[in-house]
């Protein structure tokens, strides 16, 4: 039973650990479009 | 995000909990091996699609070769790293399936050990993939790499046939000794893994995109 929790855990920390880098690497992405908007707006 | 992937991340949420009440209520425990059995709930989806990114790498990875433009890049990366998850966790479910079954977290049998070749294998295409951002001659060098490691994931997945084993193969007798409870369960966890599969592909390849458009401008 052990270590079909320690399965379980492994499993669930190892999706989310992917969905947040997907997540981390989105507002990083996010934040520099709006910088690029930013630098675009302020040269027009 | 569109409405399209919107709809398909609330129908991977629910696929998955789905899939829990099947392998947590649904199911049958297992006669001989107990609740730890559960386990191959998840560890047969994680191998069975791990096995559709390696491949899609290597289609993909033709497409690179053959000059079809970008977004073949970006699908053989996102099916790399969603392979190299899918792996990693098969392994890992499958170490503790071993210590539970077997008494034994890790032995040297021709199946685990192709499948632990096999992650070496993309690890090191996904090492390669990460300074090759921008380059034509490293996203060719990177391709041609997705295409031979491919030659591994056919060898893991028949090695249970090919040598003496003592890791079982699903389809080797008629439904692989599994009661139909056992088998819907099997049918859905597989289907739910396949649209996380299907939105984290998309999520990452549609990221990869905009990132290679950003370094560009």
């Amino acid at each position: 039973m052990n270590y079909l929790l320690l399965t379980n855990v492994a499993i669930w920390l190892g999706v989310s650990g992917y969905v947040l880098f997907l997540a981390a690497k989105q507002a990083r992405l996010e934040k520099r479009i709006k910088h690029l908007e930013f630098l675009n707006d302020k040269q027009g | 995000m569109n409405g399209f992937i919107k709809y398909m991340c609330i129908l991977a949420g629910l696929a998955l909990v789905v899939s829990q009440y099947f392998i947590w209520e649904y199911a049958p425990r297992e006669a001989t091996m107990g609740e730890i059995q559960r386990i191959f709930y998840f560890h047969l989806p994680f191998a069975w699609w791990a096995f559709v990114c390696f491949f899609l790498v290597f289609v993909a990875s033709i497409g690179v070769l053959a000059g079809k433009g970008m977004f073949w890049d970006h699908l053989a990366g996102a099916c790399g790293e969603v392979g190299v998850l899918f792996t990693t966790l098969n392994l890992i479910s499958g170490a503790a399936w071993a210590k539970g079954a077997w008494n034994t977290w890790w032995t040297w049998d021709p199946r685990l050990s192709t499948a632990l070749i096999m992650w070496f294998v993309y690890c090191a295409y996904l090492v390669l993939r990460s300074g090759s951002a921008g380059s034509l001659k490293m996203r060719r060098i990177s391709a041609v790499v997705g295409i031979v490691a491919f030659l591994d994931v056919p060898l893991v997945f028949f090695s249970a046939r090919l040598w003496r084993s003592i890791h079982p193969t699903v389809f080797a007798s008629s439904g692989g000794g599994l009661a139909p409870e056992m088998w819907h369960t099997v049918v859905v966890s597989v289907c739910a893994w396949g649209v996380m599969t299907f939105v984290l592909l998309y999520l990452r390849t549609k990221q990869m995109r905009a990132m290679q458009r950003i370094r560009q401008m």
